[in-house]
């Protein structure tokens, strides 16, 4: 983490209302003990910028999942704090967890993101059905607009191709607008048009909607849609990179191969 | 390789074998249990008439028109010289005279409690003597002698708390008599439950025979002659009115007392046996279907590497054919468990059978494995197929695994029209004139139909489950909608889970209905045709009522009148010359009063004044009419000519098949000491008489006799309720087992979805859904499966039971009573059932990690 991020942090308390959608303070996540104990995380400090996109990158292995698995609630941590918004998640019960994620925390997945027995309408309102809330009809209106879905909402997920169900997945993180949504690989089974589709929607949900945007990637094509790049490697943070283009980002993926390799 | 590959696939997927194992396992344990329990009842009762039989039993021929002894006649006998004309024969070493009567009745004075068996076995009264060949040893006290001493058997004595110097009384025919027990006997092999008590032969002949006589006389060999011989020599030596039995006479003639009770039980357990591997046979087929589904991808790859069909086809029924070997294995093993506890049951309910050697012969374990392997065979042939038609395409699709195709055009097609055939053959035996062939119709139907159900159950499950489920978005929410849409997204799995409870709750449901309508047609009946207000009635064998007893229970105050019935066997020639063997009613003549019986013709007043009431199926086959005389022969040459006075409707439930006479009628031919005992009292109270009164005046009448009991109507229908009842508990605690394997079928099929669904249920967790609302989820699937399966089963029992109502009901059915309470407690408890059945899968759904799950292929 950059010196200025860590000072803007340390002017705002954790508990009030502030400019990080999330944050992470010494995060480690190490699993097995003694001579087997492999660390995935080591000791990162992270904040995410509301209303920005942030992409995290790095090589198989440098922990990047598992630090969006964290941040998202979906995993535990072995030392350190995690905050959503305003909320300290380390150290929270299952149920509270759940709720976090249920009202706050949006998802999609590389793959397998819908449930086949619904359609496409009912897996976009499914997050707000489980916590018992009516969908803001007007909201969920734009939302499918905006991801061009209005045909097909009463279509299986089997009768959608593949960028198509990415966009229903999408949609379905917007429409319960939480405060932050994780991707992890979003775009990694898709072909390079359809990818570029998701990828502009999701652009668009940051700039228009005033989404808080988190994904994890390894294709700097789609770091260069983000705000912000964030490096990692062996469990730390090594680099970060604002306003990235694809090739920015693959230049310097270059050049920490080259460090990493030498 | 192939078996390599098999063996390694059953291994690895062990955790969802384990259900249909312990299905196959069930199932087996069934099979080899009745089959070792029928040998060791056999194999005891072989061992006791093997250690009794003497080698010649001689005795006075038996007339078939005389009263056995059980039926109140006399016991038949043989003059005392008889031994001595034995005993002189070549090649008898000895000849001994036996008394032994099995109506005698065994009383504790003390507390005036019948003493023996409960189970129907007989209580063998007779004479002590020392046989060469003894079935049981005294092994307390001495032999009797004299007229107060008795000797009783060691189980006998130990059941009814009986030792040495207690007193005990034997009601016989001639009277009560009171002895102490002067000597405990004890079973060289197992009894299975007789009673046997001895006195010395003087005392024997006196009390038990009223006559210096013996009831056989046994012979000894001393090896010279076979028994055959020493047959024909004895009835060369006795002349007519003797008949001889060998070792192996007697022991066929026992062996077949006890075969039919025996063979009863053997069939009946069987035929549930039967039930339960059927029921597991579903359970496998989805166990297969869902392994093969889970399996596709590599199925794919493995015809895409160069697999034949014949090869995939081949992998999926060698697993099969391990889990039904060490199926068949298990439960051949817990089949030995469930002979012991038959053995432990049956001696609770009175019958001790041999458990130290239970009788393992080389069909036991054939039959398991057959039955086993052929089952599990059989029910993976469908799955395996399947697996064949993978095309090598899949290998490269989507993860997850694919919806199966919704029920196929052509299954629907023959679905309908077999549930359709089915229909019409339940609607033809409804229609049916005659019983019999209502009866065949009524089993094709309900094959069909059952066929049918199984077939389109995957169409009805789609259908009913819509229907059924829609509430249960509204009431559950979200879980409610997931666990609908779960339910419905694999049709042919959940009628097969739904079809194995399906199976066991029509039968129990059509049982009921039957069950039901029997009571409360017998009740009817007796509210519409019984006019006694008492029924004086003997329990058990030998408890005929003597004279005493009669005349005891006449002399109670309070009584209008006491109707006394008689059965004599005796030939009924019609007109047309056909003779009908039969037993005789032979009542007093107010029997008049105390029923009135469906009639076709006549009156039964009519049949009273010296004719015949005969009924309505035998006048119909020999075209009898109101008026016509018919020919009744009673035996030893004494017969008569009666009018038919009435046509007993066949509808008459109380004397179906019966044939009426007055009393006085028949005295006029047979003299009245030659009558046998009665059989029943009708009484009822005079005018002015409360009737509760006379009821405990009657009863302490016949104190003394604690083997007969007196009833008012709503005894006797009790009486007739607690023995329909009897009947159906028996039938519902052996379906208990189908049901127990039906449930297992649903926690196998929800614990094999939520396997398949692991990544699902990851993203239901990650975004939102809590473990509460996920294990919700799983239960209300579980309840809908569950439920459905109990609603096919009630409304195919109900179909199939009215049904038989309706072919039954010329026989005394004529009301039909829908239990409507039983098919509501079998609906809420197929819902608490599928509660139950789901705690495991749900749990197990609710610990899974969330992110392990998400990253499952």
């Amino acid at each position: 983490m950059t010196t200025a991020a860590k000072a803007v942090h340390d002017q705002q308390t954790p508990g009030g209302q502030g400019a990080f959608a999330a944050s992470a303070r010494q995060v480690t996540k190490a699993y097995g003990a003694g001579e087997t104990r492999v660390t995935a995380l080591d000791a990162v400090d992270v904040d995410i910028h509301r209303g920005r996109f942030t992409a995290i990158m790095g090589p198989s292995g440098s922990g990047k999942s598992t630090l969006m698995h964290c941040l998202a609630g979906l995993d535990t941590v072995t030392e350190g704090r995690i905050w959503i918004g305003d909320a300290e998640i380390t150290g929270l019960k299952d149920k509270q967890l759940t709720r976090l994620r249920r009202d706050k925390i949006g998802f999609i997945f590389q793959a397998f993101n819908l449930l086949p027995t619904l359609n496409a309408l009912e897996n976009i309102t499914l997050p707000m059905d489980i916590a018992g809330r009516k969908p803001d009809a007007a909201w969920l209106d734009q939302v499918i607009e905006t991801v061009g879905l209005a045909g097909r909402l009463k279509h299986r997920p089997t009768q959608l191709s593949g960028g198509q169900q990415q966009r229903v997945a999408v949609a379905r993180a917007l429409a319960a607008r939480p405060e932050i949504i994780f991707g992890d690989e979003p775009t990694g089974n898709l072909d390079s048009r359809s990818g570029a589709e998701v990828l502009t929607f999701l652009r668009r949900s940051v700039d228009e909607l005033g989404q808080t945007i988190v994904m994890v990637t390894h294709d700097p094509v789609a770091a260069g849609y983000a705000d912000r790049v964030l490096f990692l490697a062996d469990g730390r943070i090594v680099d970060e990179m604002h306003a990235p283009t694809a090739d920015s980002v693959l230049e310097r993926m270059r050049r920490f191969d080259g460090k990493r390799t030498s | 390789m192939l078996l390599k590959t098999s063996l390694r696939s059953f291994f690895a997927h062990k955790g969802r074998m384990i259900l249909s194992l312990i299905a196959v396992v069930l199932s087996v344990a069934f099979v080899s249990g009745t089959l070792v329990f029928s040998n060791t009842a056999t194999g005891t009762f072989d061992r006791l008439f093997a250690s009794t039989a003497s080698d010649l039993s001689v005795g006075q021929a038996k007339d078939k028109l005389t009263a056995d002894e059980q039926e109140g006649g006399a016991a038949s006998t043989v003059p005392v010289d008889t031994v001595q004309k034995l005993a002189g024969l070549p090649g008898v070493k000895t000849a001994l005279g036996q008394v032994m009567v099995q109506s005698a009745v065994l009383v504790d004075p003390k507390t005036n409690k019948a003493v023996g068996p409960t189970s129907g076995a007989p209580t063998l009264t007779g004479n002590w003597v020392e046989t060469p060949r003894k079935s049981v040893d005294i092994t307390s006290g001495s032999a009797p002698k004299g007229a107060g001493q008795i000797m009783l058997d060691a189980d006998t004595a130990k059941k009814a708390k009986l030792e040495l110097g207690s007193p005990l009384r034997v009601i016989t025919k001639s009277g009560n008599y009171d002895f102490t027990i002067s000597g405990i006997v004890t079973f060289r092999t197992t009894n299975p439950g007789a009673a046997l008590a001895f006195m010395d032969t003087p005392t024997a002949q006196q009390d038990l025979l009223g006559t210096t006589a013996f009831t056989t006389v046994d012979l000894f060999g001393d090896g010279s002659r076979s028994d055959d011989q020493l047959k024909q020599q004895a009835l060369a030596a006795l002349g007519s009115g003797y008949e001889a039995k060998t070792a192996a006479e007697q022991k066929a003639e026992n062996n077949k007392d006890v075969g039919s009770f025996l063979n009863f039980m053997k069939y009946a357990m069987l035929g549930f046996a039967g039930i339960s591997l059927l029921v597991g046979g579903f359970l496998i087929i989805n166990t297969f279907s869902m392994l093969v589904a889970q399996r596709t991808r590599e199925i794919g790859l493995l015809r895409a590497i160069g697999g034949s069909r014949k090869q995939v086809n081949r992998s999926v029924m060698v697993e099969a054919l391990i889990l039904g070997v060490l199926g068949s294995t298990l439960g051949l093993a817990a089949g030995l468990g469930i002979a012991t506890l038959l053995i432990q049951l049956m001696k609770a309910a009175g019958m001790n059978l041999d458990a130290s050697s239970l009788d393992i012969t080389w069909t036991v374990p054939a039959a398991s494995y057959a039955v086993g392997v052929l089952i599990t065979l059989l029910a993976a042939w469908f799955p395996a197929r399947r697996a064949a038609r993978i095309s090598p395409m899949a290998a490269l699709r989507d993860h997850g695994t694919p919806a199966e195709a919704s029920a196929n055009r052509i299954r629907i097609v023959i679905g309908l029209v077999v549930t359709g055939l089915g229909a019409a053959g339940l609607a033809a035996a409804a229609s049916a004139d005659k019983a019999a062939t209502g009866g065949q119709w009524l089993g094709l139907g309900v094959l069909l139909s059952l066929i049918g159900f199984v077939v389109i159950g995957p169409l009805l499950a789609t259908g009913i489950i819509r229907v059924l489920g829609a509430f249960l978005p509204a009431l559950f929410g979200p879980s409610g909608k997931l666990a609908q849409r779960n339910a419905m997204r694999n049709p042919r799995r959940t009628g097969a889970t739904a079809a194995a409870l399906m199976i066991g709750l029509a039968l129990v449901t059509g049982a009921s209905v039957v069950t039901s309508s029997m009571v409360s047609s017998a009740n009817a009946q007796i509210d519409k045709s019984v006019g006694a207000d008492y029924i004086v009635a003997g329990q058990g064998m030998g408890a005929a009522l003597t004279p005493a007893m009669v005349s005891a229970a006449k002399a109670t105050p309070g009584l209008a009148h006491l109707t006394d019935a008689k059965e004599l066997p005796a030939n009924v020639t019609a007109p047309d010359g056909a003779t009908t063997e039969t037993k005789l009613v032979a009542a007093t003549r107010t029997f008049t009063e105390d029923f009135r019986l469906k009639t076709t013709a006549g009156s039964l007043t009519a049949a009273f004044d010296g004719g015949i009431a005969v009924p309505q199926d035998w006048a119909t086959k020999h075209q009898v009419k109101v008026g016509d005389q018919v020919k009744v022969d009673y035996g030893r040459g004494r017969t008569q000519s009666l009018p038919v006075g009435q046509i007993i409707d066949s509808g008459e439930s109380l004397f179906s098949g019966a044939y009426i006479v007055n009393t006085d009628t028949v005295t006029k031919v047979v003299p009245e000491k030659d009558l046998p005992a009665s059989i029943q009292l009708y009484g009822k109270a005079a005018p002015g008489a409360d009737p509760d009164r006379t009821l405990t005046a009657l009863q302490k009448s016949l104190e003394a006799y604690p083997q007969i009991s007196v009833r008012d109507q709503a005894g006797y229908k009790d009486l007739i309720q607690q023995q329909v009842n009897q009947l159906l508990y028996m039938v519902y605690g052996l379906l208990g087992l189908a049901i127990v394997v039906a449930v297992l079928g649903v926690v196998n099929t929800l614990a094999l979805s939520v396997v398949e669904r692991t990544r699902e249920i990851g993203l239901l967790r990650a975004i939102g859904l809590s473990r509460r609302q996920l294990r919700r989820m799983v239960r209300l699937e579980s309840v809908v499966i569950a439920v459905f399966g109990a609603l096919l089963g009630t409304g195919l029992g109900l179909a199939w039971g009215i049904t038989s109502r309706e072919v039954l009901a010329g026989q005394g059915l004529d009301i039909l009573t829908v239990p409507t309470g039983t098919i509501v407690g079998i609906l809420v408890a197929s819902a608490v059932v599928g509660l139950l059945a789901a705690l495991l899968p749900a749990f197990r759904a609710g610990r899974m990690n969330i992110l392990a799950a998400i990253a499952t292929d």
